[in-house]
Parts: structure tokens; C-alpha cells; sequence
């Protein structure tokens, strides 16, 4: 293959980007003051493509069911089809540990994540969310009034946040430490319309805000707040003061790494006013969280799935075929394109990525414009005891006011035991100060030691011993990390048309499709998928 | 004979022996006065009480010099070489008597009596020794001139020369051997008119080595009566890396404080380790296995091997410094009675969380003794969650209970503790007493529900506990009471560390 077919066939995969600047990275590589290195999808994959010629897959082993990709979505198909006893089925990854953004690591004092870190308390409409919640032991009973029982282990732990702001650490993200009347007023006011929202129905009878996304209302009233940007929706309500815009940016960006007057009034709004979930022991705003994030709820979804996960497979191509589909991939381990043919296939990858597998100019055509990916920035610090600030003392999720990331979450903050030797902080930071593409390249470009200096110098500001203390620090580029819920991706058509199943045969399922990219998202996105397949059998 | 030369110079030995004489016991006036205002404080009153007392006692003196008739000169020599003793040793006295003796005080005026006592007899003496030797007017002018000057000398070169270059011991022996030194001169050079002059020569050296000896070593004297000056004297400190271990000892009782809180008093310890241990071991019947979280001190483990039913403790304190020292060092082992090295006694060094996360025994008795929920860490000690799990390493008639901090102090935390052994599936009995060095106290017994009987005898060597003094822990007064509902400790909400905090913090404001 040569290097130009390469490229027009993985160009826009999520993983070639970094593969590529990865050997022109190391090359680079100036002497670091704390070790570490950046971590993520191996580069080998990526040099055996570029580097040599295969021969296409001459045998192609039969499957009911092949998923290509191994994050949220495609592992909750899977589980779907091997509960409903459909067992013939592979589930296909380039990385070595399946995940997607829920991909996790660790080290001697933790777990820690490299992606998504927590989900919320769930709500209680959502019956298979919830039975999964049960089998992986989250959920830990029901009681009297119904209500799940969550294990005490997994709810996050007193101290959850704190904010640094005017100098001081102040409990919870909701800035009020410093703020005068009339600042404060504004996240009073702010809070009522979220409450309200919380509480509408629209006219068809359905919750103004849900989950998934698409159980929502399509009330027009509704749907008019996802043509313009949440900044614009606050500026008519009058909300803008420097404290309630960096509020509401820090949590766009936060979950959907997108600032908020790029992002979609539906989808912020969505962010706030869809967290319904009632508890015996935790309230809606409660969180569950692990050492390795997500990566704890991964590692629940695939244990139906032993034997039927394929990790080091690069998918190339997926072609209809007279049996169904025809599917080829890379076998890192052993250098080969090898081929399956299935009934189904579920592509459980973004769509750029799908529509390059499927040669499909129109699907990626469709996607320009509509469809934008953001990277992300995630470090992962272990660190000796720090020199604190004053105020609220070391939480679960440490934010900083004004800065560009989202501050850190402590990995070891779940751990029962009294002294931690060393603690293992996972710094978030979505690369939203250019366009994606720009951000995507400067990225790429740019070596440990700046990545590690741009944690170092933010964090310095509130542990000004940072440098002392650190002792390693990892770094994990996400080329694509996530579909940008701008205006007219939730209640626009691109999605639901890219959403169709292709024949009886091709499925989509990966949380861009549903709008915003939550862990429940995924979980749907995988199940439905696997229920248009088991309808059909 | 000496001719009138001789006897000429033997009055000018005489006098210079007055000025030294009257030099040395100012010093140690000075030294006496010193030390009361360092050890008691209120120099004034020290000072002022001290001078009388010197004074006074020189009068009486004075007045006893009236019954020496005889061999004046000995007497003279002999009550010399006493001065240097009694005031060369007198610091060191004073300092290892203040923390040992049952009162400093009267030691410190006996000291000062007797020194002036002494001094009191030796002028007159000097006086009727030289009064056919000189005229009287000349006598007792040169006799005040040299004990004025040496007075002077005296208060001069004590502030700015001894004390800042010698210190106190070394300034009193320093002087004591010039006393010693001069009763030995005058010995020597009076060797013809003293009879037995072999013995007291003999004496008189064995004072000088003495003294020597003492001044040589005075550094090593000096640091161990000094740190014994202190009330609360450090005897032993480390930082682990769990905690500051910090044990202080007077002559009343030795403490431990981990982090600067008071863990016990070997004065009153007996009364917390009786009112935590006993009601639940009397409550869970012929307990055979014994858990004990926390404790690294051994006084629980020592109550609990009191019952011959024990056949096992398992001990887990998150420390091994603390377990060794309560282990190995004998003074703290005292306390504990070896407990620690009993062989039915199993000493784990691990986190309790942990453990008792690993953990597959069943245990019949488990007394909970962990540092009060002062901060996060260890308000994870105090949660639903902690309890559950112990729920699991208790057989089903055993019986827990908890060191609750002070319901006096912190009502909201102890009953707080109380809710949350109730959450976690418990029933409890709550419970308080009197520890002098804590205040009023508070524990909490948890059980599962079964038929639980709170002990009615204590069959065991006791200091403290009764069925009439459990009767009287039961009972809270309203200030003990939380009076208002008080949330559940959760892994979610850290209340406690909250209300502690809270309670605690107004509590030591005041």
C-alpha cells in the first residue's frame, strides 16, 4: 500500500493522526525535568500500515455479529446480543485494552482514568441503565419505596469539589466565594429557569429534557433553544457576569468540550436540567466514581464477553456483501489483513471514522460542516504530598477559576485507607482555544515537555510546589474525543439520517450519533443497535 | 610558736578567708534566688522572700556561735569546708529536687537557712578567733570591710560573669571549692594549732574531688535535671509517617499525644480503658476472640486479657512505631503490662479499612479505638460503610463498641456516631464518663439485634468500673444530648468531620 492510499483511507481515523506525529514526536524528544511520556494508541498499528503492504484478506471467517469498536457503545451491543444469546459475535479494537473514552491506566498507588472519569446518579426511568447498574453490583439493592440502594464504595466521597477562586479553595464549582449581591443573583436566577426546565413537559407530553437525548421533547418551543448557542440564550436572560459565564463555560466545556457560546442552548441547558435520578442514599447531583473512572464500568460490560473481544484489530473496510457484510482489518500481532463476513455488523466508531471504512464520500460529506470532533489533553500526575491553599482541603474534582482546563480529579480520592503514599491526579484539559482541526494539529505537534510545562504552570497556582512534588506525569492526546453539540446537531437532521441502518446489515451506534457524549448515551446507543439486530432474528 | 609576723600574716589569711567567705554565700543566695524564679516564677517574690530567709538565718547563726567555746579555729575551718558543701551542691539539689520532691519549696528554704546558718556562725567565730590579736575597733571595721566587699564583688560578678559563662551548677560548685579550697589552706597553714587536722584535711578533699567530679560532669547533670525542670518533661518523640508521636512524663503521670491530642494520662487512663472495655466485654459473655482497631498503646489489650475466656486478640493499629514502643520500651510497657507481648495477643500493623475489607474472622468483642474525626481521613473510620464491614467480622451475639469523643464537648458528633451505627444495622447503647484529662467521655456499644444483657457483675481487677457505675454511665444529662435530629455519617457527606469540627473548634475558642 502506498503512503497516499494510506492516508486517503485513514486519514480522518481518530488514531492515525497521532501515530504519525508520534514518529516524527520522538524524534524531537528535548530532556524532560519529571519523567513521563505520551501515552495512547500504539504506534506500531500505525507504522505496519504505513510501512508495508498487504495483501487482502484472501479468507474471511464467518460471524453473526462483528462490532468495530470497543468503547461504551459497541461493548454494550455486544453484551445485549450475548445476554439475548446471540454468542457468535467479535468485538474489533486497534487499542490493546477496550474503553474507547473510558480507557483507563494505573500504576502502583492507583487506578486512574485517561477519559471519562464518573456518571451521574442515574435516572430511575432508564430500567436497563439500571439492571446493568445492578449486575455490576453499583446497585446494591432497592428500597421500600423503590428507590436503588447505591454501594457506598462507588458514590463519591465527602469532599467532592471545590473551586480556587479569589485566592481561596470555596466547597463546590457554583462560584459564590467573593461574589457581590448582584453576582450572586444571577446564579439564583440561572438556577430557577434550570429548575424550571427541569420540571417542563412539552406539548407532546414528554420530558422538555432527557435521557437519552432522544426521549426528549420535540415540543418547537424546545427545539428553537437548539438554533442558538447557550451564550446567547443567557445574554437574553440577562445573565452576564463574568462569574455565571465562566460557570456555565467551565461546565460545557467540561462535559461536552465545547465552550459555551459555541455549544447548542439545548445541549447546555441538557447538561443541567436532564438529572433526574432519585436514590435511597445519594441525591440527583450525586456522582459515581472509581479509581479508574469509567473504566470500572467497562470493565462490568465485557464480562459477558470473554473470548469475544479482538484488541490489536484495525479495521480497514466494510463492505456489504451478498451474506451480509464483509469486513476487513489489521492484526497488529501478526502483520495480516485478515477478513469477516457477518450478518450484522455494528459500526460502534465516530462517523468520520465510519465513513472512511465505508468508502462512503456522501457520508463524509454530510458529516463537513456538521460534525466537529474536539481534541482533548488528558495528564495523569502522581505526586507526593502537595502545599495546599487555604480554604476547602483536597476534593475529588479541583477546579481553578479562569483557568483553560478543568482543573483535576484526585484517582486515589476513593481509596478508604488514612495515609496515601502518593496520590495519582488526572488533569482534564478539552483543546477549545481554536478550531478543532487547528487545536487537532498543534496538538500532535507538540512534545511531552510542553504538555508537561502547560499542567505545571496552571496547577503552580494553587500548589506552588507542583514541580517538587510530581513525580511522573503521563500524557493522553484524544485526537477526536468527542462530537461538539453545536447549534442544530441534537434537532437537526444530519443524525438521524447518518443514524439509518444501512440495508438490514449496517448499524450505527456511538455516542456522536445521539448528541452529546454520556456514558448513557453510549449504553443506549449499543443496546439499540443490538435490539434492530435481535428484531430481525 | 608563730612570731608577731607570722601572727601578723595569719590575721590577713584570716581576713581574706571573711571575703571569701562572705563572696561564696551571697553566690549562693544568688543561685538560690536564681533558680526559685526560674523553676516557681514571680522573681520578686522569690528574691525578696530569699534575702530574708539568708538574712535571717544569719542571725541565727550569729546567735549559735555563742555555744562554740572552744577550739574556734577548727570550728572555724570545719564549718568552712560545710559551707562549701552544702552551697557548692546546692543547684544541682534544687534542680533534681524540683520535680521529685513532694514540695520544692521547703527543701529551697532549708537549703537557704542552712547556708545562712552556717555563714551566720563563721564571722563571729572569725571575730573572738582574732579578737586578742587586733584591737576591737580595728577588728570588726577590717571584719565588715571584707564582708561588704565581698558582698559587692558577689551581686557583680554573678549576673555578668558566672551566670552567662558558667551557668548556675557550675557557678555554685565553682564556688563551693573556693570554700573548700580556703577551709583546706587554712588547714594547712594553721597545721601546728588545729587538732586532728589529718581527719578534717581528709574530709576536705573528699568535698574537693566531689566537687571537681560534679563540675566536670555538670553538662550531663545540667541537661538531665533540666529537662526533668519541665512540667511536662518530652521523654520520647518521633514523626512516622502516619503521625507526631509525642510521649511527655512528670512526676505525676506520663502522656501520649499523637498529633498534639492527648491519647491517655497513666494517671486516669485506667478509667477510660475500664469504661471502654468492660461493659462490652461483660456484655458479649465468655468471649473468646477479641478485635481490637486502634489501641496501639496495649492498655485496652491489657483490660481484655484480664478475662480468662480470651484466647485470642487481634490487633490492628495502622502504626508499627506506635506498636513497637508500646512493645519494647519498658516504661511505656509498665503501663501496658506487657500486653503487647502476650502470646495471645496478635499485633497487626494495618490500615482498619483495609483490613477489615480483608478480613474473613468473626469475632465475639470488638472495641473500636481510633483518633477522633478530626479530618477527612479519619472520618472515613466513622461511616456506614466502615460499620457495615464490621458487621461482618462479628459473630451474632458479639458486641462492639466505639471511643465516641466527648457527648459533653461535641453532642452532635456523639450522637452523630450513635445514627450511624443505628444506619448501619446496629442496635446501641450509648453510654459516658468522667476521664480528668479528657473531661467527660463517651463510647457507644453497637450489637446486632439479638438479646443483648448489659453486664450486671465485673468480675475482674478493677480500679473503676461497678454495675452502680454503669448504671450512672447510662444516665445523659440534657447538655449531652444533641438536642435536634443530627444527619448519618456517610463515606457521601463526612457529617461528622463537619459537627466535629464545629464543636470542637468553638469548644477550644473559649
Amino acid at each position: 500500500m502506498k503512503r497516499g492510499e494510506f492516508i486517503r483511507l485513514t486519514a480522518g481515523m481518530a488514531v492515525v493522526a497521532p501515530l504519525v506525529n508520534a514518529c516524527d514526536g520522538q524524534k524531537r524528544n528535548a530532556a524532560k525535568t519529571i519523567p513521563g511520556k505520551i501515552v495512547g494508541a500504539s504506534a506500531a498499528a500505525g507504522h505496519l500500515l504505513r510501512d508495508h503492504a498487504f495483501n487482502p484478506p484472501s479468507e474471511f471467517e464467518t460471524k453473526e455479529v462483528v462490532i468495530i469498536g470497543a468503547g461504551v457503545s459497541g461493548l454494550s451491543a455486544a453484551r445485549h446480543l450475548v445476554q439475548q444469546g446471540i454468542e457468535d459475535i467479535v468485538v474489533l479494537d486497534l487499542e490493546a485494552h477496550p474503553g474507547g473514552n473510558a480507557a483507563s491506566g494505573g500504576n502502583a498507588f492507583s487506578k486512574y482514568p485517561w477519559g471519562a472519569h464518573y456518571v451521574p446518579v442515574p435516572n430511575n426511568n432508564l430500567t436497563d441503565y439500571l439492571a446493568f447498574l445492578e449486575d455490576a453490583k453499583v446497585i446494591t439493592g432497592y428500597d421500600q419505596a423503590g428507590l436503588p440502594v447505591y454501594d457506598e464504595f462507588f458514590l463519591c466521597h465527602d469532599p467532592e469539589e471545590r473551586l480556587y477562586i479569589n485566592g481561596h479553595w470555596q466547597e463546590g464549582l457554583v462560584p459564590n466565594f467573593g461574589l457581590n449581591a448582584v453576582q450572586l443573583a444571577e446564579f439564583k436566577t440561572f438556577f430557577k429557569f434550570i429548575n424550571h426546565f427541569k420540571n417542563l413537559k412539552g406539548a407532546d407530553g414528554l420530558d422538555a429534557f432527557s435521557i437519552p437525548v432522544d426521549t426528549s421533547s420535540r415540543d418547537e418551543s424546545l427545539r428553537a433553544l437548539d438554533r442558538v448557542t447557550m451564550k446567547e440564550w443567557m445574554d437574553n436572560q440577562n445573565l452576564s457576569s463574568e462569574y455565571i459565564r465562566w460557570y456555565v463555560d467551565y461546565c460545557t466545556r467540561d462535559d461536552f468540550g465545547t465552550p459555551f457560546d459555541q455549544v447548542s442552548a439545548w445541549a447546555g441547558i441538557h447538561y443541567f436540567a436532564s438529572r433526574k435520578g432519585k436514590a435511597a442514599n445519594a441525591q440527583h447531583n450525586d456522582v459515581l466514581t472509581w479509581e479508574n473512572g469509567n473504566g470500572f464500568l467497562i470493565d462490568e460490560l465485557r464480562k459477558l464477553l470473554d473470548g469475544k473481544i479482538n484488541t490489536g484489530a484495525l479495521a480497514t473496510s466494510v463492505k456489504t456483501s451478498a451474506n451480509g457484510v464483509k469486513i476487513s482489518y489489521l492484526d497488529v500481532a501478526s502483520r495480516q489483513l485478515k477478513g469477516l463476513e457477518a450478518k450484522h455488523c455494528i459500526m460502534a466508531v465516530p462517523q468520520f471514522v465510519a465513513a472512511r471504512l465505508l468508502s462512503d464520500t456522501g457520508r463524509g460529506k454530510a458529516l463537513a460542516g456538521h460534525f466537529h470532533y474536539v481534541p482533548w489533553m488528558v495528564a495523569n500526575l502522581t505526586v507526593k504530598e502537595l502545599h495546599e491553599r487555604s480554604g476547602q482541603p483536597a476534593s475529588w474534582d479541583n477546579v481553578i477559576y479562569g483557568s483553560p482546563s478543568l482543573g483535576y480529579v484526585d484517582a486515589t480520592h476513593q481509596q478508604v485507607q488514612q495515609r496515601k503514599e502518593r496520590r495519582n491526579l488526572t488533569y482534564y484539559l478539552p483543546l477549545t482555544h481554536a478550531s478543532p482541526e487547528v487545536a487537532r494539529r498543534e496538538a500532535y505537534r507538540a512534545e511531552h515537555a510542553f504538555w508537561a510545562e502547560k499542567v505545571l504552570s496552571d496547577l503552580q497556582r494553587v500548589h506552588p510546589d507542583i514541580r517538587e512534588q510530581t513525580e511522573r506525569i503521563d500524557i493522553m492526546l484524544w485526537g477526536h474525543a468527542m462530537a461538539q453539540p453545536r447549534p442544530g446537531m441534537v434537532h437537526g437532521d444530519v443524525r438521524k439520517t447518518l443514524a439509518n441502518s444501512i440495508g438490514n446489515a449496517i448499524h450505527f451506534a456511538h455516542t456522536d450519533l445521539a448528541g452529546v457524549s454520556i456514558f448513557e448515551e453510549g449504553f443506549y446507543q449499543g443496546l439499540n443497535a443490538a435490539k434492530k439486530i435481535l428484531q430481525q432474528s | 610558736m608563730k612570731n608577731t609576723a607570722g601572727r601578723h600574716s595569719a590575721q590577713w589569711v584570716l581576713l581574706v578567708a571573711v571575703f571569701i567567705i562572705a563572696t561564696c554565700g551571697l553566690i549562693y543566695e544568688l543561685v538560690a534566688g536564681t533558680l526559685a524564679s526560674y523553676l516557681l516564677g514571680d522573681s520578686v517574690t522569690q528574691f525578696s522572700i530569699i534575702i530574708g530567709v539568708y538574712l535571717f538565718s544569719m542571725g541565727i547563726g550569729s546567735y549559735l556561735s555563742r555555744f562554740f567555746k572552744d577550739h574556734l579555729l577548727e570550728w572555724f575551718i570545719r564549718i568552712e569546708l560545710l559551707v562549701g558543701l552544702v552551697g557548692g551542691f546546692s543547684a544541682i539539689l534544687l534542680f533534681l529536687v524540683f520535680p521529685l520532691a513532694f514540695s520544692f519549696q521547703p527543701v529551697l528554704y532549708a537549703l537557704v537557712g542552712v547556708t545562712g546558718i552556717l555563714v551566720g556562725i563563721e564571722i563571729p567565730l572569725l571575730l573572738r578567733i582574732l579578737k586578742d590579736k587586733v584591737e576591737f575597733a580595728e577588728l570588726v571595721s577590717r571584719v565588715f570591710t571584707y564582708d561588704y566587699i565581698g558582698a559587692l564583688l558577689a551581686s557583680l560578678i554573678f549576673p555578668l560573669i558566672f551566670v552567662p559563662y558558667l551557668g548556675l551548677i557550675r557557678t555554685s560548685l565553682f564556688f563551693g571549692l573556693l570554700n573548700v579550697g580556703v577551709g583546706l589552706y587554712l588547714c594547712r597553714y594553721f597545721a601546728g594549732e588545729v587538732r586532728g587536722v589529718r581527719a578534717i584535711r581528709f574530709g576536705g578533699v573528699l568535698i574537693l574531688i566531689a566537687e571537681v567530679a560534679a563540675f566536670i560532669f555538670s553538662e550531663q547533670i545540667m541537661s538531665f535535671s533540666e529537662t526533668l525542670a519541665y512540667n511536662d518533661h518530652v521523654v520520647y518523640s518521633t514523626s512516622t509517617p502516619y503521625q507526631r508521636i509525642v510521649i511527655t512524663k512528670n512526676r505525676h503521670d506520663l502522656r501520649l499525644y499523637l498529633n498534639n491530642n492527648l491519647q491517655f494520662s497513666s494517671a486516669d487512663e485506667y478509667r477510660y480503658h475500664e469504661a471502654l472495655v468492660h461493659p462490652a466485654m461483660g456484655a458479649s459473655g465468655l468471649a473468646r476472640n477479641v478485635l481490637i482497631l486502634g489501641g496501639g498503646d496495649g492498655l485496652a489489650a491489657r483490660e481484655i486479657l484480664k478475662y480468662k475466656s480470651v484466647r485470642n486478640i487481634q490487633l490492628v493499629d495502622l502504626d508499627p512505631v506506635m506498636t513497637k514502643l508500646f512493645t519494647e520500651q519498658d516504661i511505656l510497657a509498665e503501663i501496658n503490662r506487657h500486653s503487647l507481648k502476650d502470646p495471645r495477643v496478635t499485633v497487626t500493623n494495618a490500615d482498619a479499612f483495609i483490613w477489615l475489607k480483608e478480613n474473613k474472622k468473626q469475632f465475639d468483642c470488638v472495641i473500636i479505638d481510633f483518633p477522633d474525626p478530626s479530618g477527612f481521613a479519619v472520618g472515613k473510620l466513622y461511616t456506614t460503610a466502615f460499620y457495615r464491614l464490621l458487621q461482618t467480622a462479628m459473630t451474632r451475639n458479639a458486641v462492639a463498641v466505639v471511643q465516641s469523643t466527648s457527648p459533653y464537648v461535641a453532642p452532635k458528633s456523639f450522637w452523630c456516631v450513635n445514627e450511624t451505627l443505628k444506619a448501619s444495622g446496629f442496635q446501641t447503647i450509648p453510654y459516658h464518663n468522667y476521664v480528668p484529662s479528657f473531661g467527660e467521655w463517651g463510647y457507644i456499644m453497637a450489637y446486632k439485634p439479638n438479646d443483648f444483657h448489659l453486664p450486671v457483675t465485673f468480675p475482674i481487677e478493677k480500679k473503676y468500673i461497678s454495675e452502680a457505675v454503669m448504671e450512672q454511665m447510662l444516665q445523659f444529662p440534657d447538655d449531652m444530648l444533641a438536642h435536634g435530629p443530627v444527619e448519618v455519617n456517610k463515606l457521601n457527606n463526612q457529617a461528622l468531620v463537619n459537627y466535629f469540627e464545629k464543636e470542637w473548634g468553638k469548644y477550644l475558642e473559649q
